[in-house]
C-alpha cells in the first residue's frame, strides 16, 4: 500500500467521523445536560410550566399545587400573585387573603395584591369587616383606592348598616351610573314595606282583610269565608239548641280568627323579607354585570 | 372526520359546562339503588316530656288517618309536622296559631301563586321558622 | 463504511429520544401507582403531567383513558366522559375506539342518565367497525335497563348474549317478583283497601276498607235522617277522603313494592355480583 492510498483512506474516515461528530456526538453532549434537567418533571421550571397551563386551563385548585411547590425553591412575584389568585378564583378567600398579603411589601405588584386582597375580603360576605378593613390605612393602595372605595360603598347596599348621605356612597361611582345607583339607595332607605301592626289590626277588624293588605288575596278571602261559615255554624247550632256542635263551631271560629290575626303579621314580615330578598337581588346582578367597576388582573 | 369534529364541539362545549374542582376529593361508591319514595317517620321526640306525648299523638294520627287517606297536604312540611316543628320552635299557645294560619293556608284553593318555592316533589316549602315572627328567622 | 455510519447515527439518535420517553413511562407508571392505590385526585394530576409533557402524544390515549377512570372512580361523571371523549379522539385502533365508547356507556349508567346509554348501545351496534362486540354492547345494554328500572328489556338484552345468562335470569326473576301498579289501582276503585292487601299490605288495606266503610255508613245515615248538610259534610270530607286516599295508597304501594323488588336486585349486583360492573 503506498502512502498516498494509506492518505487517502485516513482522511475519507476522518471526514466521516467529522462529519458524525458535527451532526450527532456534539448536539447530543450538550442536550444530555439539558434534557437531565429537562427530564425531571416536578424540577422547578417544568412545575412552573405546567402550573402555567393548569391555570390557563382553569385548574386552579392543581395549579395552586405547582405553585406552591415551585415556591418552595424560588421567589417570583408573579407566580405569588397567581397562587394567591387560584385561591381567588375557586372562592377559597380565606386563603387567597393571606396569600396576597404576603405581596404587600417589596413586590412590584404590592398595589394589585391590595386591591386582590380587598375583592377577597369583599367576597366573604362580611361586609362591616371589610369597611374596617377599607379604613386601614396599612392595607390601603393608592393605585386602586377609588376601587376599594367603591366597594366599600357598595357594601352598604347589601347589609343593614346605617346608610351615609347619598352624595357620600354616589361620589366614588362613574356619572353614566348615578341614576340607577341612586334609585337603589332611595329603595333601601326607603323600602317598601308592609306594617306587622296594621296587618294584625286589619285581621282583627275583618278577618283575612291584613292578608289581602300584604297581597295574599286568596288567603284573604279564604280566611274569612272560613271564619265567617264557622261563626255562622256555631250561631245555627246554638240557635237549634245544639250545645255540642255549637261550641264545636265556637272554637273553630276561635282558632281561624286567632289564625288569621297572627298569620296576617307573619304575612306582612314575609312580604318584607321578600322585598329585601328581591332587592338585594336585584342589586347584586347589576353589580356582578359590571364586575363591581373593578379592573380585570390576570397574567 | 365527522365524528372527531362532533366529538371536539362536544369536548369544547363540555369544557364549558365542567365544574371547577373546589377541594381534593376522594373515590366514591355511587349507590346503584333507586330513590324510595318519602314517607312519614314515626319517631318520638324525647327533649321534653310535653313534645314526647305530642309525638306519640303525631305518630297515631299517621298510623290511624294520614297513612291511610292519601296525600292530601300541598305543603312541605305537611300540617301535622309543621304542628309539631312550630310547638317544638316557639311554645303550645304560638304553635296553634301558626297552625291554624297554616291550616287556612292549604284549604285556599288558589295557593301558590309564586308566593312558595315549588319543590321537585311538587309540594310548597313552607317550614314553621318563617312564621315565628321573628324576622332574622326568615329565609326566603 | 456508510453501513456503519448509518448504524451508529440511528443508535445515537434513538438513545436521544428514548431518555426523554423513558422518564415520561416512568412518570406514567408512577400515575397509575397513585391510581392503584385509589389516590384519584393526584393521579389526575400526575396524568395530566404526563400529557403535558408528552410531545409525541405517545401517552394522549392512555393517560386521558386514566384521568377519566380516575373522575369516574371519584363519581364525577361530566369530567369523566370528557376525558373519555379526549381519549377516543386520541385512540389509535379499533379496540381503543370501543373501550372508550365503552367507559362512556358504563359513565352514563352510572350518572343513571340511562337513556343516554342505550342511545349510546344502539348507535355502536350500529356501527359495522364493531359487529364482534355484540356480546359487550348488549351486556352494557342490559346494565342501562336495569339501572333505568327495566328488567323485561333487561332480560331480553341478556338474553341475546346467552339464554341462560345469569344477569338475565336476575332480571327476570325481578320483573316477575314485581305487582300490577294498575291492577292495584283498579281493584281499589271497586273495594278500597283491595289494592293494598294484593301488594301485601294487609293492615293498611283492612283499615282503609274499614274506614270507607264506616264513612260510608255515616253518610248514608245522614241522608236517611234527613241530614243533608251533615251527609255531604261527611261524604266529602271523611268518606271522598279515605276513598280517594285508598286508591292513591294502592298505587304508592304497588310502586314501593316494586322499588324494594328492584332495589333488592341492584344491592346484589352492588355488593355480591362478581361480574364486570359499570
Amino acid at each position: 500500500m503506498n502512502l498516498s492510498k494509506i492518505q487517502e483512506i485516513f482522511s475519507a474516515q476522518s471526514k466521516n467521523y467529522l462529519i458524525l461528530f458535527a451532526l450527532f456526538i456534539l448536539p447530543f453532549t450538550i442536550s444530555l445536560s439539558q434534557i437531565s434537567s429537562d427530564n425531571n418533571l416536578l424540577s422547578p421550571k417544568n412545575r412552573l410550566k405546567f402550573g402555567d397551563y393548569l391555570y390557563k386551563e382553569k385548574d386552579y385548585l392543581r395549579a395552586a399545587g405547582e405553585y406552591k411547590e415551585y415556591l418552595k425553591t424560588s421567589n417570583n412575584d408573579t407566580v405569588q400573585f397567581k397562587f394567591a389568585n387560584s385561591f381567588f378564583k375557586i372562592g377559597r378567600f380565606i386563603e387567597a387573603t393571606d396569600n396576597f398579603k404576603g405581596l404587600f411589601f417589596n413586590s412590584l405588584l404590592s398595589e394589585e395584591a391590595r386591591l386582590m386582597f380587598y375583592e377577597s375580603n369583599f367576597f366573604r360576605n362580611n361586609f362591616k369587616t371589610f369597611r374596617e378593613l377599607a379604613d386601614q390605612s396599612n392595607y390601603k393602595t393608592v393605585k386602586y383606592h377609588d376601587e376599594i372605595e367603591r366597594l366599600k360603598f357598595t357594601t352598604y347596599f347589601f347589609d343593614d348598616a346605617i346608610l351615609p348621605d347619598e352624595n357620600i356612597i354616589l361620589k366614588p361611582f362613574p356619572d353614566s351610573v348615578q341614576s340607577q345607583l341612586s334609585q337603589f339607595y332611595y329603595q333601601k332607605k326607603f323600602p317598601k314595606q308592609k306594617s306587622i301592626t296594621t296587618a294584625a289590626i286589619f285581621s282583627a277588624i275583618i278577618p283575612g282583610a291584613g292578608k289581602i293588605y300584604t297581597g295574599e288575596i286568596g288567603d284573604g278571602i279564604t280566611t274569612f269565608i272560613s271564619t265567617a261559615l264557622s261563626a255562622y255554624l256555631a250561631y245555627t247550632n246554638f240557635n237549634a239548641d245544639h250545645q255540642f256542635r255549637g261550641w264545636l263551631f265556637t272554637g273553630l271560629t276561635a282558632f281561624f280568627y286567632g289564625g288569621s290575626i297572627y298569620g296576617s303579621a307573619a304575612s306582612a314580615q314575609i312580604y318584607n323579607a321578600r322585598i329585601r330578598f328581591n332587592f338585594e337581588n336585584e342589586v347584586k346582578v347589576y353589580f356582578e354585570q359590571r364586575d363591581y367597576f373593578l379592573p380585570k388582573i390576570d397574567f | 372526520m365527522m365524528a372527531r369534529l362532533l366529538i371536539s364541539f362536544l369536548f369544547i362545549t363540555e369544557i364549558s359546562c365542567a365544574q371547577t374542582e373546589r377541594v381534593k376529593w376522594e373515590s366514591q361508591q355511587v349507590s346503584y339503588e333507586l330513590p324510595a319514595l318519602q314517607h312519614h317517620y314515626y319517631t318520638i321526640d324525647k327533649s321534653s316530656f310535653g313534645l314526647s306525648i305530642l309525638s306519640v299523638a303525631r305518630n297515631a294520627y299517621y298510623f290511624f288517618i294520614s297513612d291511610l287517606d292519601g296525600d292530601n297536604c300541598a305543603f312541605s312540611p305537611s300540617c301535622s309536622t309543621f304542628y309539631l316543628q312550630a310547638i317544638k320552635e316557639t311554645s303550645v299557645f304560638k304553635g296553634t296559631l301558626m297552625f291554624a294560619d297554616r291550616f287556612t293556608r292549604d284549604i285556599n284553593f288558589f295557593k301558590g301563586s309564586g308566593h312558595y318555592l315549588l319543590l321537585p316533589s311538587n309540594k310548597f316549602f313552607d317550614p314553621p321558622y318563617n312564621y315565628t315572627l321573628h324576622s332574622e328567622k326568615i329565609k326566603y | 463504511m456508510n453501513i456503519r455510519l448509518s448504524i451508529i447515527s440511528f443508535l445515537l439518535l434513538f438513545s436521544l429520544v428514548s431518555k426523554g420517553q423513558d422518564h415520561l413511562t416512568l412518570w406514567y407508571n408512577h400515575a397509575n401507582n397513585l391510581f392503584n392505590n385509589k389516590l384519584h385526585y393526584d393521579a389526575v394530576t400526575e396524568y395530566k403531567r404526563v400529557l403535558f409533557f408528552d410531545s409525541t402524544k405517545s401517552y394522549h390515549y392512555s393517560a386521558n383513558y386514566k384521568i377519566g377512570e380516575s373522575y369516574k372512580a371519584g363519581a364525577k361523571f361530566d369530567e369523566a366522559i370528557r376525558y373519555f371523549s379526549f381519549a377516543e379522539l386520541n385512540a389509535r385502533d379499533r379496540e381503543e375506539i370501543f373501550q372508550t365508547k365503552a367507559q362512556i356507556i358504563r359513565a352514563n349508567i352510572l350518572r343513571k342518565t340511562t337513556a343516554r346509554a342505550v342511545q349510546l348501545c344502539d348507535e355502536l351496534e350500529k356501527d359495522g367497525r364493531f359487529v364482534d362486540k355484540r356480546d359487550t354492547i348488549n351486556y352494557w345494554r342490559g346494565w342501562a335497563f336495569m339501572f333505568a328500572n327495566e328488567w323485561q328489556s333487561a332480560a331480553n338484552s341478556f338474553a341475546l348474549i346467552n339464554p341462560s345468562h345469569e344477569l338475565k335470569l336476575l332480571a327476570e326473576r325481578t320483573e316477575k317478583a314485581k305487582v300490577s301498579v294498575t291492577f292495584a289501582k283498579v281493584i281499589s276503585y271497586i273495594l278500597p283497601g283491595a289494592g293494598a292487601i294484593y301488594s301485601g299490605k294487609f293492615l293498611s288495606g283492612l283499615m282503609s276498607l274499614g274506614w270507607n266503610a264506616l264513612a260510608g255508613y255515616w253518610t248514608i245515615n245522614s241522608f236517611i235522617e234527613k241530614r243533608a248538610f251533615d251527609g255531604i259534610v261527611v261524604g266529602e270530607l271523611v268518606w271522598l277522603r279515605f276513598y280517594r286516599g285508598a286508591i292513591r295508597n294502592a298505587e304508592d304501594i304497588a310502586i314501593e313494592k316494586n322499588l324494594e323488588t328492584a332495589n333488592k336486585s341492584l344491592r346484589f349486583l352492588q355488593n355480591e355480583y362478581k361480574g364486570i360492573k359499570p
